[in-house]
């Protein structure tokens, strides 16, 4: 399997375990990550140009299909942003013309057939699970761990095709694959609170609060995510506390579980 | 540009009310793969009771105590009813299922062997079959009109327990109400039932609030709340009120929308989920063409268009409000495939002239035909595809709001038609339980 | 020899009057390092703090834990480049010539009577090694600013940037002083008249014969443009004038055809060097050179060429900062700094990954380099203009930053720019200029509905999406979409939470009143998180809806509100 590694704004700056960690499992897993010269996914002027956005989008995957691959990336709202842009170039041919036209000045063509994948999903469907589980030599048994979706990937379900927006199951799959035990958790299909972290950040405090408690109530051990920004968002609402919930990214929870080390991982400990 | 595989699917489901979701979670659990079309925003306007046969006959408003004897008495005046067709043993069996799903997903019904009275936030009781163990206490205490205490929150409009009881008072004469300030709400003026719901799962939140009604309690000894009490895990929720307070505890169901019918969706999101029943939340089915053995789909969502492959349909997509029956000035008709609709023969037929009749319009009897297993009639009067069936209120011939029966219309006509399509696709037989 | 040509005593004070005028330029430049303020915590500390980290900390830090990372800093970054080598190698090479040719010019060339002539016993500025050297230095000189000319192109993203005029004048006087060295030494070797002043001031014109035999052997072995000598040579003259130049010359002078660039040129220039000779040029020459250095010293600290100060003391502070956090006052000023050592060079720009979306706004004010300036002119006390069109653009800069940190990793000089960054957008909240989400929140929405509805008259449909009655027209007002909300659930009091919930917004949009929720809290506390939209019974995009209004908030209450700033 090929694809074309897009690691957005945030991976390389400011969380670059979750970029360490990906690369170390896939690589044994048998996925190769390409990577071409990509720009920011265009999420965050989604909403004050819309236009704009699906251009910084559009040419990404213009890049990735130049090189003849598809894109996966770790970041939800990436991945959310990107098939965004994909279904507004689908309905609007107004908007697809003049998308090609800016692409054409830099020589490139619009996309039409890249795919574009989060990391998750290529894990669970493209290596699969059961490919998954024969990787695991160090099972993590007894473990429990609360799988936190994220908004992005899940949701709006129609453009994102990720998983059963009301009931998924993927990542609990995934993290079970890896020997550990997932949690229920009422709130686990909830919003991290990062987006609004700028305009609201006690509301948005609030809101990551009482999901780590959440969390914390129905017995989990380990907070898991699976994108840089909730990640972020949960590390620094516990920055400093005693009682702070431990976070992992999901490849590094793998990739212990395939007996890598911490360090290989980028976790400290 | 997303494409997806092609694949044929045993059944598709379209319309995910709750004819749709049983629909859907029998055929998964017999083995069959599951294309499952349909926003399921009409449960949001569920109580969470599930009726199987309350009233019969319409007219004098009749109420059974067992709906199976309604069952038997509605054979006898009306046997063209769905439900008489599907027959008692099987709405029994689907109606368990049902239930027992929605345990495992969280919320937990009380075991049901007849209809009970259960009372509403409107101050009326409603008879009914299959209910929540979180709102089971209410009927019995009502039933046995035992001392009890209602208690409100402050800023939630939904439920007033003073007003249930000025209207119940004189029925249930140990009925009192009381309020109380929700746990750190201090500051708002106005509350959301669903986020208290939330906050309820969370232990320190109830400890908080069981400080609060602790010294209000008194000689009850039973106490109802709005239904507030958990969104995902009412079941936990509701034991430890009971632990905490020390007696039964009850909920008050609400109007539409409430969190119950919040939770009543979520449940069978996630009994489907579970299931491995594939979900198309935000698309609609527009249009159906049959070629030799299997369907062809077209869906509809905000990413355009795209087909699917099936081998047996069952449409599930309810009267008016599901839009699986549409009106306009010549009369009702089914938008998807233009099936027989029998309905009244002029449009200023559909209504008595009474607005409040107690028999109900003939409107309201508008619907589907289907042959004798299931199958939709087309216009010419011949079943419209071999694997085509039709379930739940699109089917005519019944007035389920009347006569109290649409749970049970839903999941049996929906177990009898899983039923056939699994015995004609040479799947395994019904699993029992 | 130059005293020769050159009046010693205007030189001098030329020379000591110029090296003040730069003195006072590079004191306001470094003054600059511990004034100005960028980012609110800037207002924290004082003049005298800064100075005092500045000296204190530099002279501490040579005797701590940070003296590794600052010879380090020193000898790979600014003497090796090696930031510069790992992001382009063709400027990398142009700028290590530049600094290399210029720097040993200055050294064993302009200050050779202080330097050179003292350290070698035998230093003639005409004797090789020095001959050889001063036109391989020169050439290294010429050759790297063409490699940076061609380099720069290349990284432009939005055209050549802006300079100021110093720059230009800078950069000419850089051509001056090359170009009149070269020319220079080129007459000089080919001068007739240079060659008599020699032999006259040494007495050797005396001996005709002899001089007749010298003439002969400049002629054919140093290049002197004789215009009188034809044909061949006497072979005894020619032996006479050989060994009174072996005797006389060639301890001073070696074969000037080792000044591979001047002795071709001076070759050309024989038919003209007469005329030149007639006309002094060397001595015009002379000037040109001397005065465009002097002219350059004292131009240097108001250009951007003043980085070759700025940059290394960046990227040494850098080093120094690599060992643990510096202290208020230190971080402060490396800010200042890091605005002042800019050059906007534009490497920054090429990877920006905000540049697509600048090139489609069009608006370079997104790119690092352009917001280097908009940044220092922000923390400027002179900056007032809030609400004009330009202001915008800038803001529009900082706030579509995505802080993906390339610029800062790519930057040659190792400047801090995520710093920067953070810090100007302080400044522009400070200066009135906030996130969008912060300035609309700043008043309710029925405030702002009256604002645009007394100043803009009809206002127009946000987007496509509302404009569209059908996105709406099946909202059956259920108040799902509000019971699922996060943002609604957690307003922890009335104050903090929103004030229209999304049934609310929807309602007011399907009736029409755009006005009334493009103002509202909730556009902007809106976590985008979908779940009303995934849950709405009737398939409303109530969270694309919420977008489309931010969107249409940004532009329309924009101009609105810079009309009622009193400002």
């Amino acid at each position: 399997m090929n694809y074309a590694l897009f690691l957005g704004c945030k991976i390389p700056s400011k969380v670059p375990a979750y970029e360490v960690s990906t690369r170390a499992v896939l690589g044994r897993l048998g996925v190769v990550l390409h990577d071409l010269p990509f720009d920011c996914c265009g999420y965050p002027v989604r909403s004050l140009d819309r236009d704009a956005s699906v251009v910084a989008a559009a040419r990404n995957m213009a890049l990735a299909a130049r090189a003849g691959l598809d894109v996966l990336t770790p970041c939800k709202c990436c991945f959310g942003n990107l098939r965004h842009a994909q279904r507004l170039l689908d309905e609007d041919a107004n908007l697809r013309e003049r998308v090609a036209a800016a692409l054409k000045a830099e020589g490139l063509d619009l996309p039409t057939s890249v795919r574009v994948e989060h990391l998750l999903p290529v894990l669970a469907r493209g290596v699969g699970l059961e490919a998954v589980e024969a990787a695991v030599v160090a099972p993590r048994a007894g473990l429990r761990v609360a799988a936190h979706y994220g908004c992005h990937a899940l949701r709006p379900s129609a453009v994102t095709r990720f998983d059963n927006p009301m009931a998924p199951t993927l990542f609990e799959n995934l993290v079970r694959a890896t020997g550990a035990q997932a949690v229920e958790w009422p709130r686990r299909l909830e919003c991290c609170g990062e987006p609004l972290h700028e305009a609201n950040p006690t509301l948005s405090d609030r809101i990551a609060q009482g999901k780590v408690a959440d969390a914390r109530e129905a017995g989990a051990q380990v907070l898991v995510t699976a994108c840089p920004y909730c990640h972020m968002r949960f590390l620094s609402i516990q920055a400093g506390r005693p009682d702070a919930l431990p976070m992992m990214l999901y490849p590094q929870l793998l990739g212990l579980a395939m007996g890598m080390t911490p360090r290989s991982l980028g976790l400290d400990a | 540009m997303s494409g997806q595989q092609s694949k044929t699917w045993d059944v598709a489901v379209v319309g995910a009310g709750m004819a749709g979701m049983s629909a859907a979670l029998f055929a998964a659990s017999r083995g069959l793969s599951v294309l499952h079309v349909g926003n399921g925003g009409g449960l949001l306007f569920a109580s969470g009771l599930l009726d199987v046969l309350g009233v019969h006959p319409v007219a004098p408003g009749r109420v059974w105590d067992r709906p199976w004897d309604a069952l038997a008495a509605l054979g006898k005046d009306d046997p063209g009813h769905p439900l008489v067709r599907v027959g008692a043993d099987a709405v029994r069996v689907a109606m368990e299922r049902v239930m027992s799903e929605l345990g495992d997903a969280g919320m937990p019904y009380a075991p049901a062997e007849g209809n009970r009275q259960v009372p509403t936030s409107l101050g009326t009781t409603k008879v009914t079959y299959g209910v929540p163990r979180s709102m089971v206490a209410g009927a019995q205490a009502f039933a046995e009109g035992l001392p009890t205490l209602l208690v409100d929150f402050r800023g939630l409009r939904e439920f007033s327990a003073c007003q249930v009881v000025q209207t119940m008072g004189d029925r249930w004469p140990g009925l009192r109400c009381a309020r109380v300030e929700f746990p750190d709400s201090e500051a708002l003026s106005e509350l959301y039932a669903v986020h208290v719901a939330t906050a309820l799962e969370s232990s320190a939140t109830r400890e908080r609030l069981f400080e609060r009604v602790r010294p209000l309690l008194g000689d009850a000894s039973a106490v109802g709340f709005p239904a507030v009490l958990g969104l995902s895990r009412s079941g936990q929720v509701h034991q430890a009120f009971e632990a905490a307070l020390g007696m039964p505890v009850f909920e008050i169901p609400t109007m539409p929308t409430s969190v119950p019918g919040l939770r009543l969706k979520g449940a069978l999101e996630a009994a489907v989920g579970a299931h491995g029943v594939s979900r198309r939340v935000q698309s609609v089915v527009t249009g159906i063409v049959f070629d030799g053995d299997v369907a062809q789909l077209t869906l509809h969502d905000a990413a355009g268009g795209q087909t699917a492959a099936a081998r047996a349909v069952i449409l599930a997509t309810g009267r008016f409000v599901g839009k699986g029956l549409v009106a306009d000035r010549r009369g009702v008709a089914e938008p998807i495939l233009g099936l027989r609709v029998e309905q009244p023969e002029a449009r200023d037929s559909w209504h008595s002239r009474r607005f409040l009749e107690p028999a109900g319009h003939p409107i309201n009897r508008a619907g589907l035909v289907t042959d004798s297993v299931g199958r939709p009639l087309d216009a010419a009067g011949n079943p419209a595809w071999r694997r085509l069936y039709a379930v739940g209120s699109i089917l005519g011939r019944q007035d389920w709001m009347r006569q109290k029966c649409g749970s049970g219309l839903s999941a049996g006509t929906a177990w009898a038609a899983v039923d056939a399509i699994a015995g004609d696709l040479g799947g395994p037989g019904p699993v029992a339980g | 020899m130059a005293d020769t040509v050159f009046h010693e005593g205007f030189f001098r004070i030329a020379l000591w009057v110029s090296l003040a005028l730069g003195g006072l330029g590079l004191l306001w430049r470094l003054v600059t390092w511990l004034t100005v303020r960028i980012g609110s915590d800037a207002r924290e500390v004082s003049f005298g703090q800064r100075l005092w980290a500045a000296i204190g900390g530099g002279v501490g830090a040579l005797f701590s834990r940070r003296l590794p990372g600052m010879m380090g800093a020193f000898f790979l970054d600014v003497l090796f480049q090696r930031r510069l080598f790992a992001t382009s190698k063709l400027r990398w090479a142009g700028h290590l010539m530049i600094l290399v040719g210029f720097t040993v010019l200055l050294v064993m060339h302009a200050l050779a009577a202080w330097l050179s002539g003292k350290l070698f016993d035998n230093y003639y500025a005409t004797l090789n090694p020095f001959l050889l050297l001063r036109n391989v230095f020169g050439a290294m000189a010429v050759i790297g600013v063409v490699l940076l000319a061609l380099g720069r192109r290349r990284d432009w993203a939005f055209g050549r940037p802006a300079r100021r005029p110093a720059d230009g004048i800078f950069a000419a006087l850089l051509a001056v002083v090359l170009v009149s060295g070269f020319l220079l030494e080129a007459q000089k070797i080919a001068s007739p008249k240079a060659f008599y002043r020699m032999t006259d001031e040494f007495g050797l014109g005396t001996d005709a014969e002899e001089l007749a035999g010298l003439r002969w052997v400049w002629k054919q072995d140093y290049g002197v443009a004789f215009t009188d000598l034809h044909g061949e040579p006497d072979a005894d003259v020619l032996a006479e004038g050989r060994e009174l130049n072996s005797q006389a010359c060639v301890d001073c002078h070696a074969r000037p055809q080792s000044a591979f660039v001047s002795y071709p040129m001076a070759r050309a220039m024989a038919p003209v060097t007469a005329t030149l000779d007639a006309a002094n040029a060397d001595r015009a020459l002379l000037w040109l050179h001397v005065l465009a250095c002097l002219l350059g010293i004292v131009v240097l600290p108001f250009t951007r060429f003043f980085h070759a100060v700025a940059d290394p003391v960046s990227l040494v502070a850098r080093g120094a900062a690599a060992s643990g956090p510096l202290s208020l006052a230190g971080r402060v000023s490396r800010r200042a700094l890091a605005a002042d050592a800019c050059i906007r060079c534009g490497l920054c720009d090429a990877r920006c990954s905000v540049a697509p979306i600048a090139r489609w706004l069009d608006n370079p004010e997104l790119l690092p380099s352009r917001k280097v300036q908009a940044t220092r002119r922000v923390a400027g006390r002179a900056w007032t203009r809030v609400g004009d069109g330009d202001a915008d653009r800038l803001a529009q800069g900082a706030h579509l930053c995505t802080d993906c940190g390339r610029c800062t990793l790519r930057c040659p000089v190792g400047l801090d720019l995520a710093d920067l960054w953070d810090a100007g957008r302080d400044d522009l909240a400070a200066r009135g200029l906030p996130a969008p989400a912060t300035w609309i929140q700043e008043q309710p929405a029925i405030a702002w509905a009256e604002a645009l509805g007394t100043e803009l008259g009809r206002v127009p449909p946000a987007g496509p999406l509302s404009a569209d009655r059908r996105t709406f027209s099946a909202c059956v007002q259920c108040q799902t979409c509000t019971n699922v909300c996060p943002v609604v659930a957690h307003g922890g009091t009335d104050a903090d939470r929103v004030d229209l919930t999304p049934q609310k917004v929807m309602n007011l949009l399907r009736l029409g009143m755009v006005d009334l929720a493009l103002g509202s809290r909730m556009v902007w506390d809106c976590a985008t998180c979908y779940q009303c939209q995934e849950n709405c019974p009737e398939g409303i995009r109530v969270t694309d809806v919420m977008l489309e209004l931010r969107g249409a908030a940004w532009r329309q209450l924009g101009p609105v509100r810079d009309r009622r700033r009193p400002e």
